[in-house]
């Protein structure tokens, strides 16, 4: 069994230093491993970069990101990522790391994902340059999880996301702001990747448990959701594959 | 849309993009001359700018904050994905 922690969102600033190092320093009574589904800061500058990874750095599990779209504010996601990985993090964009625990391996596939809605009510590469660019993001996103999924050899396949995947996980939103909430895109390429869980932030007012029109777990574990420093989930690798067979 | 809704869209707008706050997930409830905020924030302070920007967009309103520290405890259990 591989227990893996999560949480998305956790908005993190010099005003917030400090305020979840005493529960993640007990992260590995509860977990083998640490996701964090993105919006790690509130503006995406190099200092607030720089309390998240003072308060997710030496913990005694690896410790896996996203950036979400506050982690971009400031237009700096590549810096901002690379001071995280400087520190210990494996900050994910399109590619994926796998970890062994114990006897079971387990690989994470991570993107920010984006939005464009679900289908039969979603925006189309179509028109004008900046609708364009907007759904055309996300394609591109979508496709790199695909493939960053397929690459993965292991016992347990996650994907990673800071945008919802279903709009199962969104209830409790405004319907009309699920556009920006998510995309299908990301639920095609789990699907077709016979991905075991999917992780997501994003959507505070959502609700923690969805599943993919493949069948597929999807968890929001935006903090404001789960209201805790991090909730935990145990995947038996035997399970997953009797369920999906 | 009424002035209330009006209201509420400018107020929902500066909370998020104003960089004292830049919070997307407050929700703004105008009734009369009052106004809600509800949702979770990472830490005390945050509510205190959160009213800030309310009361310089709108300083005619009373603001009832509903607002709340997320809990940053250990989990206490766990869910088994069979």
């Amino acid at each position: 069994m591989i227990r893996i922690a999560a949480v998305g969102d956790v908005h993190l600033g010099a005003d917030a230093r400090g305020r979840m190092r005493p529960a993640l320093e007990k992260v590995g009574e509860h977990a083998d491993i640490l996701l964090l589904a993105g919006d790690l800061t509130r503006h995406g500058t190099l200092d607030e970069a720089q309390v998240v990874a003072e308060e997710f750095a030496d913990l005694p599990v690896p410790v896996v990101a996203v950036l979400g779209n506050h982690d971009h504010h400031n237009d700096q996601p590549v810096e901002v990522a690379k001071l995280l990985s400087d520190s210990g993090l494996h900050v994910l964009e399109g590619d994926s790391a796998v970890f062994r625990i114990g006897d079971e391996t387990i690989g994470v596939a991570g993107v920010k994902g984006f939005g464009g809605g679900f289908a039969g009510k979603c925006g189309s590469n179509f028109g004008e340059r900046e609708m364009k660019a907007f759904v055309g993001h996300t394609i591109t996103i979508a496709d790199t999880l695909r493939t960053a999924l397929e690459s993965i050899d292991a016992d347990v396949r996650v994907a990673l996301t800071h945008y919802s995947p279903v709009p199962d996980t969104l209830r409790g939103e405004p319907p009309e702001i699920y556009p920006f909430l998510g995309s299908y895109l990301l639920g095609e390429a789990i699907d077709a990747t016979r991905t075991d869980l999917a992780i997501h932030g994003h959507a505070h007012f959502g609700t923690e448990q969805g599943l993919t029109p493949g069948g597929v777990r999807v968890r929001n574990v935006a903090q404001p959701i789960i209201r805790a420093a991090y909730t935990v989930y145990n995947v038996e690798p035997a399970a997953v594959e009797a369920a999906v067979s | 849309m009424t002035s209330e809704q009006y209201l509420s869209a400018r107020l929902r707008r500066a909370i998020a993009e104003d960089p004292r706050t830049t919070e997307l997930g407050v929700r703004v409830t105008v009734r009369g001359d009052h106004v809600l905020l509800s949702g979770d924030v990472a830490c005390e302070e945050r509510r205190a700018e959160l009213e800030a920007v309310v009361h310089e967009v709108a300083p005619e309103v009373v603001v009832m904050d509903d607002v709340r520290v997320v809990s940053v405890a250990e989990p206490e259990g766990s869910e088994d994905l069979r």
